[in-house]
Order: structure tokens, then sequence, then C-alpha cells
């Protein structure tokens, strides 16, 4: 068996605390997920799933408890490094895809290429790659805000895929997609993680619940992993 | 590396500028006017500075009033044979120098009564006069503004009231060239008997002695002593009246750039407001920015050159409008301000020159303010928490 | 003389830069009281923002301290048009006892504003910022060499009385060409220059076996040397290589080569060798950071590009300010 590429263990996030308002939005979370899977995070709002993503995703350390994530303790690591470790290791996909709708489709897609001084040819040349494999290359100078629901998902998805990061973070992906799409948008999924990409999801479509490509469904309840 | 990454986010402010282009052009319209008003306001003081410091070149070394109760009043011609034992002075000159008050005009016009031909300089006057000669008896030169003013067509005659009502009539012999206007305009040149005549001075008695020394290094040395024989008189060099112009001048824009600070200041607040009131839309992206690898830094750098961009383009536009308004225009708005010692305004040509230490002073009075009121601003945008995408 | 733009700027300028840096020094309080990276509170997470402000606004206040430092040197030279007895900036920032302790302290804010931002930038190449705490108590020791900046740049101002006829018959006359002269008094040209090109040799060399090896005691020799160095130069400028700028054997002047007249000449002596100084400085002064704070790595990195810059802009410096001197020396014309 492969070293887990995700490893938290007795994970806590307490949002703030010492004070009136605190939440423990999660509470001894212990899980490992190994590189090359496909995992569907499952839990309702307010369950501490997003908190879960964040963690995994590098955006913020947890407040106690170990936290891996390929390789590095994200304990106390600051924002700055956690920003540099992020942008290695993750690629995010968003529920509303977050594309920059001022921007054109390549300048979206590069855009986490910029503060890593990549030269705009270099840039070019990276994002044409993926637009050819996603197809969407037809589309390259468009204003993001002109293109439909589906170019936009595979906008976001070469997005996330720029910096060729290990794990894929997908949060709703299909809530704004309609079946066809949604079909389309998990045989990308498929592939990459035939890539050696590992992937994880959140999600409560029974499409991608019940995908044959997803290994694993994780449930969160109250901030604590639930086991069915 | 670091340079081609301030590249990129220099590459990504532009855009976004241009992607906010009603709200970055306010601020850019609302800069380049304060700009503008800051700048002309320079460029006319250093312009009127240059003019002054240039005819004055003609000026006498040192110039002999005498003092009574702290006031001047009139210097006997005899005190220079109490100069001429001076070693150094090359000439002694008996002047005239006097205000006319021109009642149905309502305008100022300034006396000048010199013997052109026991002056030294009289070739340089000579060569101010555009056309005509130099006035004998009842002859006097005009400067370009005096004669709008005096002359009447078809005839050289026109008159003025001596202090008693009684009606002294004068012949124009000439007009001063234009390029002298700061000092000539409102100038009405004749002999010495003319003026005392006009006047009415006692025989004898000028407004003040103009002494010219042979080395000009011994001006001050020759200043003390001429102060030192004669103890009832003000002695004046050109290099203070030089200094008096160029301070005269400095207070203006001094007093001047206060006010206009208040201007400033006004903007600031603008630019801090229009800085601070982030658009949700605005706050998504930065957001955005940040979860897929923009560090705080970078976003901090962002605005600094959107800042710095802005304040660019609008220092560029408001300095070359101050530059056309002051060179082409004569700096309409602020003339009266920075001139206006006499009624009669100098219609003087202005030639702004453009240096460094000029254009450094306006942007450390336009530029710096503003970056450093956007700085804030700037950092509460760049500190919006990147998990804030995700949600 | 508070009446005049070049006042007005230079007021609005050091306030500026001091609001700046009070702000930042306040950040730095709360950060030496209550850092805690074990914690995650909010006030931490806040704390970790306001770390981003308070090196901004610093780095701000670098660039603004060194336009203020320009724009004294000018605005003296624009005084003097209306100092009794000032022919250029020499005369006027002699006209009282502030003038050239406020060009020193300018300087001196400038330099420890860019040693700051050297500190500021090795600390955040660790995870750990271990410079953290040294970097706040520096900041707050930057703020009262600020505030002596403005008080006395205040008092320059104040105590500066322009010349003007006076309405009395007391004549009020400059105190005639002596006091404009010389910043310094004649000296020795030949020793002078031998030191001078002496020690800038003696660099070079310096650098160039620091640049192939680093080594501890070399750097602090390096930057001592560094610093006499700047002070040789000073001199040099003023009474050697200025006159020659002027192509005028009396006028020895370190500001005036700053002026139009001359090609903005001395942007290039100054622009060369003070930040030449710097690297050369700021290399020995980061060797005290000790060897536990896990840096040693990214210390060693930053003294060898600081070495290189400051040998790279040592030679450029050298250049500049020989051209004229060599030009008529060996050339004969006046250079221009």
């Amino acid at each position: 068996m492969t070293a887990p590429l995700i490893e938290l263990e007795k994970v806590c996030k307490t949002y703030n605390q010492g004070q009136l308002n605190e939440v423990k939005a999660l509470h001894d979370v212990s899980l490992a997920i190994e590189p090359g899977v496909m995992v569907c995070l499952q839990g309702a709002s307010g369950s501490g799933k997003s908190t879960l993503l964040s963690i995994i995703g590098c955006v913020f350390p947890p407040t106690s408890g170990r936290a891996a994530i390929a390789g590095k303790q994200l304990a106390r690591m600051p924002d700055r490094f956690l920003t540099i470790h992020r942008r290695n290791t993750i690629g995010f996909i968003f529920q509303h895809f977050n594309i920059l709708p001022g921007l054109t489709v390549l300048e979206n897609i590069t855009l986490p290429l910029m503060p890593l001084g990549i030269a705009p040819r270099a840039r070019k040349e990276r994002a044409e790659r993926l637009m050819g494999m996603l197809s969407i290359s037809h589309r390259a100078n468009f204003p993001a805000r002109q293109i439909s629901g589906g170019e936009l998902q595979r906008v976001a998805i070469a997005r996330a895929l720029i910096n060729d990061p290990p794990i894929i973070l997908a949060d709703e992906p299909t809530a704004h997609l309609d079946h066809t799409l949604s079909l389309a948008f998990m045989e990308i999924m498929q592939e990459l993680q035939r890539a050696g990409k590992t992937i994880i999801l959140t999600s409560h479509d029974a499409l991608i619940t019940q995908h044959p490509a997803v290994e694993r469904i994780i449930a969160i309840q109250d901030g604590e992993i639930h086991v069915p | 590396m670091s340079f081609e990454k301030q590249l990129n986010i220099i590459d990504y402010s532009l855009s976004s500028i241009w992607r906010r282009r009603v709200k970055s052009m306010g601020v850019m319209v609302v800069f380049a006017a304060v700009i503008f008003l800051l700048a002309s306001f320079q460029m006319t003081t250093k312009a009127l500075t240059n003019v002054a410091r240039d005819t004055l070149v003609s000026a006498p070394e040192i110039t002999v009033q005498k003092m009574r109760a702290g006031r001047q009043e009139s210097i006997p011609v005899a005190y220079q044979t109490e100069l001429v034992s001076i070693r150094g002075i090359k000439t002694i000159t008996p002047r005239i120098w006097g205000y006319y008050f021109h009642e149905t005009k309502g305008a100022n016009l300034t006396i000048l009564g010199l013997d052109p031909q026991s002056m030294p300089f009289g070739q340089d006057l000579g060569q101010a006069i555009d056309s005509g000669r130099l006035p004998n008896e009842h002859e006097a030169v005009l400067g370009q503004g005096a004669y709008a003013y005096l002359s009447s067509p078809g005839s050289a005659m026109f008159s003025l009231f001596r202090p008693d009502l009684t009606l002294k009539a004068l012949t124009v012999s000439g007009t001063f060239k234009a390029s002298t206007d700061l000092l000539t305009y409102d100038t009405l040149f004749m002999s010495l008997a003319d003026a005392q005549d006009l006047f009415l001075m006692p025989e004898g008695m000028v407004t003040d002695l103009c002494v010219t020394v042979a080395n000009p290094t011994e001006v001050p040395t020759i200043s003390k002593k001429i102060a030192a024989l004669l103890p009832d008189t003000r002695v004046v060099t050109r290099q203070q009246i030089q200094k008096t112009y160029q301070a005269v001048f400095g207070w203006r824009s001094g007093f001047a750039s206060i006010c206009l600070l208040t201007a400033l200041a006004s903007f600031i607040i603008f630019a801090w407001d229009k800085a601070s009131g982030l658009t949700p839309e605005e706050k998504k992206e930065i957001s955005i920015l940040k979860i897929i690898g923009w560090q705080t830094s970078d976003v901090l750098a962002l605005r600094f050159w959107e800042g710095l961009i802005v304040s660019t383009v609008s220092f560029l536009v408001g300095y070359t409008l101050a530059y056309v308004h002051v060179a082409f225009f004569e700096a309409g708005l602020f003339r009266p301000i920075l001139i206006g010692w006499s009624v009669l305004h100098p219609a003087l040509r202005l030639l702004p020159t453009i240096d460094l230490g000029e254009t450094l002073l306006v942007l450390c009075l336009t530029v710096v303010p503003y970056l450093a009121a956007t700085v804030i601003p700037a950092w509460r945008s760049a500190i919006i928490p990147a998990d804030s995408a995700l949600n | 003389m508070f009446l005049n733009s070049w006042s007005v700027a230079l007021s609005l300028l050091s306030l500026v830069v001091l609001i700046l840096s009070a702000i930042a020094a306040r950040t730095a309080i709360s950060v030496l009281r209550y850092w805690d990276p074990a914690s995650d509170s909010n006030r931490q997470i806040r704390l970790e923002n306001e770390t981003w402000l308070s090196s901004t606004l610093v780095q701000y206040a670098m660039g603004f301290q060194v336009l203020s430092l320009i724009l004294f040197v000018l605005a003296a030279d624009n005084f003097s048009k209306v100092i009794s007895g000032a022919m250029c900036a020499t005369g006027s920032l002699t006209a009282n006892q502030y003038g050239m302790f406020v060009l020193f302290v300018k300087m001196l804010g400038a330099f420890c504003c860019g040693f700051w931002i050297v500190l500021h930038f090795l600390d955040i190449s660790s995870e750990r910022y271990p410079l953290l705490k040294t970097k706040y108590v520096a900041l707050m020791c930057l703020l009262p060499l600020l505030l002596v900046d403005i008080v006395c740049q205040t008092l320059y101002i104040a105590n500066l009385k322009p010349d003007i006829i006076t309405s009395c018959c007391a004549v009020v006359f400059g105190e005639g060409g002596g006091n404009d002269g010389n910043l310094l008094g004649s000296m020795p040209q030949g020793l002078l220059l031998e030191v001078f090109y002496g020690t800038a040799l003696l660099l070079a060399i310096l650098g160039h076996f620091l640049y192939r090896r680093l080594n501890r005691l070399l750097l602090w020799l390096n930057g001592l040397v560094w610093l006499a160095f700047i002070g040789v130069s000073f001199v040099a400028i003023t009474t050697v290589f200025s006159s020659y700028v002027y192509a005028m054997p009396y006028h020895h002047c370190p500001f005036c080569i700053l002026k139009p007249e001359y090609h903005y000449i001395g942007f290039a002596i100054y622009g060369t060798m003070l930040p030449a100084g710097f690297f050369g400085l700021a290399a020995a002064l980061v060797g005290v950071i000790p060897a536990r704070y896990g840096l040693a790595e990214v210390v060693r990195r930053f003294q060898k590009k600081a070495v290189l810059w400051s040998s790279i802009l040592l030679t450029l410096f050298v250049i500049v300010v020989s051209y004229h001197y060599v030009l008529y020396r060996f050339v004969g014309g006046e250079g221009s």
C-alpha cells in the first residue's frame, strides 16, 4: 500500500477561538487518502464539509491535530507558505466556477501562473495544450461572460490543471450543470484519475456518489466523520 | 523570477484598470485636475522669476535711496559728490522712479526719468526700445500697456496732470519691446527734467541714485562704504532685488500651494473612499486570486502598480495641460494672483521650463499623498481571506 | 520660511513618512505583545495580516524617504535664490546649523529603512518567521530617527531667513562671497585621490574574493571599508571631482552636480555610490543573524548577491565620477 497523500490525524478546527461566538467546525477528524483515488465528501451544509475541504486544500491550517498534505505538515504554517504549498499541490474547481467574467478564457486559465513569474508566452503555451485537451481552444480569446455553462466548467478545469497539481478539489462541481454536462465532467475526472491525479469531490448528486469511479464516500456530520 | 512576476502583476493591473475604467477614469480626471492646478502655479512662478531675472540683468548694481522716518523720500542729486571718493564706482546716475495714477483709466503707470546720455546702460534701454528713439525734451518712450492706454489715434501727443492739476503735454517718441513687458509694460520713460516737472519735484532732487560698479565682486564692499558715507540712505543691491522677487513669488506660490493642499486633501479623501469601497465583485475577485495561489503581497503589489499607473497617467495629463495653460494661455487662471502689483497686468509671454526639480516637487505634492492614502485600503482588500471563494 | 512650495512639499513628505511608519509601529507593539504562532485565534490571524501592512508601509516609507532626500537637496538649491549670501545648495544648507544634519539624518533614515526591508525579506523566507521580534524592535527604533528628521527639518526651514529689501534703513548684506565658498577646506588633492582610488581598488578586490568565497571576517572588513569609502567619496566628490564637472577650479560643491546644467550627472554619481554602499554594509550586517535561526542558506545567498551588486555599482560609480576628471586630465577637454 502506498503512503497516503492526504493524512489527517485528530484534526480540529475552531473558528473565533476563545470568543463568545466560538464555533467548533471540525472535531477529531482522522482521515487518510491515497494518491490516485477519487473520493467523494458528503455532508449537509454546516456539517463541516467546507472546513474539511479548506484544510485539505491548504487554505488554512487546522487549529490542532496533524494535517499532512502532499508531504507537508500544515500545522502552524503561516499563510504565505500555505499559499505556496497550495498553488503547487491543489487545483480547485468551485461550485460557481469562480471564473472572472471580465477576463478572457485564456487569461482566466493562466491566472494561477502569474504570481509564479511565468512569462506570457510560456503561460499561453501551457494553456493552449489544456484548452486543446478540453476542446475550448476556439473560445480562448472570448470574454468569460460570453461563454456557456458547460464551457465555463471546462475553463474551470483547465485553470485547476494549469500548474499540474497532484490533487484536484471539486466543490459541488455538477450543481449547476445538466445531466449530459455532468456526465461529461465525470468522464474528464475519470481520465484525470487514470493519469494519476487524486480527486476529491463534494456532492449530493447521485450521478457522482454512485459513479463507478468514485472509490470511497466520506460522510461528515456535526464536524465528525460519520461511519454509517 | 521576481522581475517576471512583477511584470505579470503590472500586466494584470493594467487590465484591471481597464476593466474598471469608469471608476479609474473618475479618479484620474479629478487627480489630473489637482495636478494641473499645482503644476500651473509652480510653472507660472518659475516662468515669472525667470522673466524677472532676465529683465533685471540691466538694472543698476546698486541703488541708493534716502530714508526719513522709515520712509523713502527724495534724495538730493548733490549726494553723488560724496560718493565720488569711493574707488571702484564706475558711474552714478540720478533717477526718478515713481508711479502716476491715471484717474480716468484707473491705471497705475510707472514713470522712469533718466538722462539717457549720462546713463551707462542707455544703450541697453535703447535696445529695449522697439520703435522710435530715446526721448528728448517733452518726449516719452512708452511700454506696451501704457501706450495702449494713453495713445489716441492720429496723434502722438498725450497729457498728464501735475500734482497741482495743471496739464503736462508729452509726445510719444517710441515704445518698448514686448519682451521686456514685465518691467516696462506700464512704464513711461522720459528725461530727468520732464519727470521732475511732472511730479513738481524741487530742482536737484531725484528719487534715487543708480550706482554701477567696475568689478561686480566689489558690490558688497562698495555698498557698505556708501551706507557708511550716507547714513540716512538705504542701499539696495541688484542681487537683493532679485532675491526679493524670488521670495515674493516664492511666498505667493507657497501660499497658493497651501490653499491648493485643501484641494489635494479633498481629492485624497475621494481617492481613499474610492479605494476602500470594494464592490462584492471586487472582493470575490481577490478571494479567487488568493485561493488559486496569489499571495497577500502579490495583491498588495497589484494595488501598488494600479496606484502608480493611475498616478502616472494623471500626472502626465495634468502636467501637460498645465504646460499648455501656462505657455499658450498665459496662465490665465492665476496670473492676477501672482503678478498683480499694478492694475495694468503685463501681458507678457510666459515660457515655462520643464526641469527635474520642479517636476519632482509637484510629484511629491500630489502622487506621494495619493499613494500613501491608498496603502491602507489596498491592504484591507489584500487581506480578504482565500476561503471566502469557497462559499 | 514655510511659505514656499518647497518647504510645503518637504514638510508634507516627512509627515507622510512619519505617519506611515507610526502606523507600522502600532502593529509592532501588538505583534511584540501578542504574537503567538501556536494560536489559531482571530487575534493571531489579524496580527498575521497586520504584518503585511507594516512591511508594506515601511517599503513605501523608504521610497518616500529617498524622494525626500533628493527633494531636500533640490530645495536647498532653490532656497539659495532667496537666502542672503547663498549661491547654491551648499550656501543654504550651511545657512543654519540644522541643514547638514538633516541631510545626514535623511540619508541614515533611507539606509535604515533599507536594512529593515532586507531583514523583512530574510525573515519571511522561513516558515518560522525567526526574525519577527527583532524586526519589530528594529521598527520601533526607526521611529525616533524619523521623528528627529521631521523636527530638525522643520527647525531648519523655520530658521531660514530670506534676504528681502527691508523697509527700514538698515542694510542687510549678504555675508559676501566667503560664506558660500566650500563645504570643506582645501586638501592635498593628490593624496586624497590616492586614498579614494586605493580604497575603491581594495573594495573591488575584497568583493572579488567574497563573491568566490564568503568569509565572515572579510565581510565585516568589507563593511567597514565601505563605511570609510562613503566618507572618502563625499570628500573626494566635494573637493576634487565636482570642480572638474563644473570646469571651474574654485567651485567645490557636492550638490550642484545634480543640476540640469551638468546633465544631472550627480544623480548617476550618488545613485550608484549610495546603493553600492548600502549593499556593502548590508552584506556585513546580516552576518550577525545567528545560525540557529535556520536562515544560514538565505543569508548566504543574500550576501553573495549584495556583494555582487555592490561591486557592479562600485565599478559604475568610479567610472561616472572619474569621467570628467579623466577627460580633463588626459584628453584636456572640458568634458561635455
